[in-house]
């Protein structure tokens, strides 16, 4: 779309166009009008005058004769003072007299007939009468032609046209302002719709309520759903950041009345029990800290990265290397079963590195021996798989929601499998939770979509 | 063997400086990031640095990238509360070693310092793991203080794998930095992991094979 485009020009560039279009076909017809009517004028001075001259014509002398009366020739020279003409032919055709040998006009029978010639690099109205002599021993037929140069009919055609043009620019601006007009009221609700939205707190989210015409209350309709749909998520987000506080406040609340206990106490021995109790909760709290902020940038859409090809495979041998060390200090065997080649897929590396290291992690706080990491082609997946006290089938949904931990005994956030799931969802991943193979633990899944890149 | 460490925060500043003195490496504290490029933009005698990335001054990125631009050898340690393994791969990037988040545990970084260290040992150093030690000096090595005599390619496979003790090593990874001029294929490698499992066996130290990830060395 142009930054120039606009409802408004829209409207008046469709309205005007045609408006002006119609302006000139008037225009048009007004002077096609004027010019009919001043010949329709000055055709009857012709058909008067060729009257005049035929009723002079006479049979002397074995032929024809004409008395020309100066009246017949007057009233064909206006004001505008155009050259007359007059021609008198006889049955055949032949000049009898005239001041002009004017030219013949097609058509023949006996009516007057006017029309427009090229005549010695004048333009003329011609008038043809055909007559014949009105004696008792002659009938010989003969004709009578007058023309005169349009000069005074030019002139009634402009002052007539002049006249109703006038009238059609008057009309013309009229339709424009009422058009102007009518534009400005009906955008009027868009007006009133822009100055709403631009004058809402920004921080309010209540539906929009003002009276629109039809096709702009689907737009206000559409708008409400929208910020509908934002409530809800805002509405998740407070639940969440007290969640969020609370998860936080507990233990910090622990920490803080185990130590003020200790220091109550004379016995070195209790010191050293508060500090360790004090060094696993500040532990605890911290993890839970940084995996809060991680699921929050997970669940933020504005930041969600590219994804770029990467080897599925490659991926997992870092994630697993990474978790290794601390496994191993933690007794806790940790392999890799993977395909010796590649398995490419459209994804975000380092999340999908992040939900192998909340799993693995996961199986360690929960009392797994032996972890397995297992990367399978077609489709491409992702398990990590343990031989912990895994989770009962029936609370297997619930613990993909934040905060819901499996076992209460267990030093975990509860976070874990929330973040492992927002990164399956954001990969159009399927994640499920199934018993682990010989029956007992965990086996989390991530199926990708076929889509290999 | 001293070590650097730059971060801001003095609780953790200074437990980490004890923490790591205890475990026998000297260590000198900075708390600025100019005052570290400072430090660093010339020769320095630091066998390790421990560098925060959210500093006051310049960023621990800056610091590192002015150490880099001339000494390429020096580990770097980056510790830095961004968690996500989106910022480590960009230290990486720029020529850290290694990377940990905040929190850690200390046991979980003095681990890393002295793999960081025994990876870049000086010829002549002293490694050991559990009854197995290698004399760097007169490249020997002993189990339980009697000496070992290998052949000279199993004596380059267990000094790549002693230094790195406690990680697992991938095969690819052992070619590389073990048998660096000549071409050593799969098989053979196994032969050598398998000859030297058997002069291990029952010594205390072990030589496991790790599903996926390559051959650990460690302490029964």
């Amino acid at each position: 779309m142009k930054a120039t485009d606009s409802l408004y020009r829209r409207l008046i560039t469709w309205l005007l166009l045609p408006l002006l279009g119609l302006g000139a076909l008037m225009l048009m017809q007004a002077y096609r009008s004027a010019h009919d009517a001043a010949d329709r004028a000055f055709d009857r001075l012709l058909e008067a005058a060729s009257l005049a001259i035929a009723e002079q014509v006479k049979w002397q002398d074995e032929q024809l004769w004409l008395d020309l009366p100066p009246a017949a020739l007057e009233m064909l020279a206006t004001d505008a003072e155009e050259r007359v003409f007059y021609a008198l032919y006889d049955n055949h055709g032949r000049f009898i007299t005239g001041n002009a040998d004017l030219p013949a006009l097609p058509g023949g029978d006996d009516s007057l007939r006017f029309a427009d010639t090229r005549w010695h690099d004048m333009t003329l109205r011609v008038g043809v009468r055909p007559a014949r002599l009105d004696s008792w021993s002659q009938r010989e037929r003969f004709e009578v032609r007058v023309a005169h140069t349009r000069e005074g009919r030019d002139q009634l055609t402009w002052s007539l046209f002049t006249g109703s043009a006038s009238r059609i620019a008057l009309m013309a601006l009229l339709a424009i302002a009422v058009v102007l007009l009518a534009i400005r009221i009906a955008l009027a609700p868009l007006t009133r719709l822009r100055r709403a939205i631009r004058h809402r707190d920004p921080r309010t989210l209540a539906p929009l309520d003002l009276p629109l015409p039809r096709e702009l209350a689907e737009l206000r309709e559409t708008l409400n759903e929208l910020l509908a749909r934002m409530r809800r998520v805002r509405a998740n987000q407070e639940r969440f950041i007290g969640d969020a506080s609370h998860q936080l406040r507990t233990p910090l609340a622990g920490l803080s009345a185990r130590a003020e206990l200790a220091l109550r106490q004379p016995e070195p021995a209790a010191w050293r029990s508060a500090l360790e109790t004090i060094q696993a909760s500040s532990a605890r709290t911290a993890r839970l800290a940084v995996q809060l902020l991680s699921l929050t940038r997970l669940n933020n859409p504005e930041a969600a990265p590219a994804p770029s090809t990467l080897d599925l495979v490659a991926v997992a041998r870092d994630a697993t290397r990474d978790a290794f060390a601390a496994c191993h200090r933690a007794g806790i065997a940790l392999e890799l079963d993977a395909p010796d080649t590649a398995i490419p897929l459209a994804g975000i590396d380092w999340q999908l590195e992040e939900a192998l290291n909340n799993l693995i992690d996961n199986a360690r706080r929960y009392g797994a021996r032996h972890v397995t990491v297992r990367v399978q082609a077609d489709p491409p997946r992702l398990q990590v798989e343990d031989d912990g006290p895994g989770i009962p089938a029936e609370r297997r949904l619930l613990m993909l929601r934040p905060f819901h931990r499996g076992a209460e005994t267990g030093d975990g956030s509860g976070l874990g499998l929330a973040i492992v799931d927002s990164i399956a969802r954001g990969h159009g991943a399927r994640l499920t939770l199934d018993d682990g193979r010989h029956g007992q633990g965990l086996c989390v899944t991530m199926t990708f979509q076929g889509d290999r890149a | 063997m001293k070590l650097l460490l730059v971060e801001d925060d003095t609780l953790l500043a200074e437990t980490l400086q004890d923490a790591l003195g205890l475990a026998g490496y000297p260590v000198s504290c900075l708390t600025d990031g100019n005052e570290a490029r400072e430090r660093l933009a010339g020769r320095h005698d630091f066998a390790l640095i421990l560098l925060d990335l959210n500093l006051p001054g310049c960023s621990g990125l800056e610091v590192l990238a002015t150490l880099r631009s001339h000494d390429a050898d020096t580990p770097v340690l980056i510790l830095t509360a961004r968690g996500a393994i989106e910022d480590r791969v960009r230290g990486l990037d720029l020529g850290a070693d290694d990377y940990l988040a905040k929190p850690f545990a200390l046991d979980e970084l003095e681990a890393r310092v002295r793999a960081l260290l025994r990876r870049r040992h000086p010829p002549g150093a002293h490694l050991q793991v559990g009854p197995l030690a290698f004399d760097g000096l007169a490249q020997r090595f002993t189990l339980a203080d009697e000496p070992l005599n290998l052949p000279p390619r199993e004596q380059r496979l267990l000094g790549c794998l002693m230094r790195h003790a406690g990680e697992p090593v991938d095969k690819a990874q052992l070619a590389g930095e073990a048998f660096a001029e000549d071409t050593v294929g799969d098989n053979a490698i196994e032969v050598y992991v398998h000859r030297l499992r058997r002069r291990l066996a029952d010594s205390g130290v072990e030589l496991r094979t790790i599903r996926g990830l390559g051959y650990l060395l460690t302490e029964s």
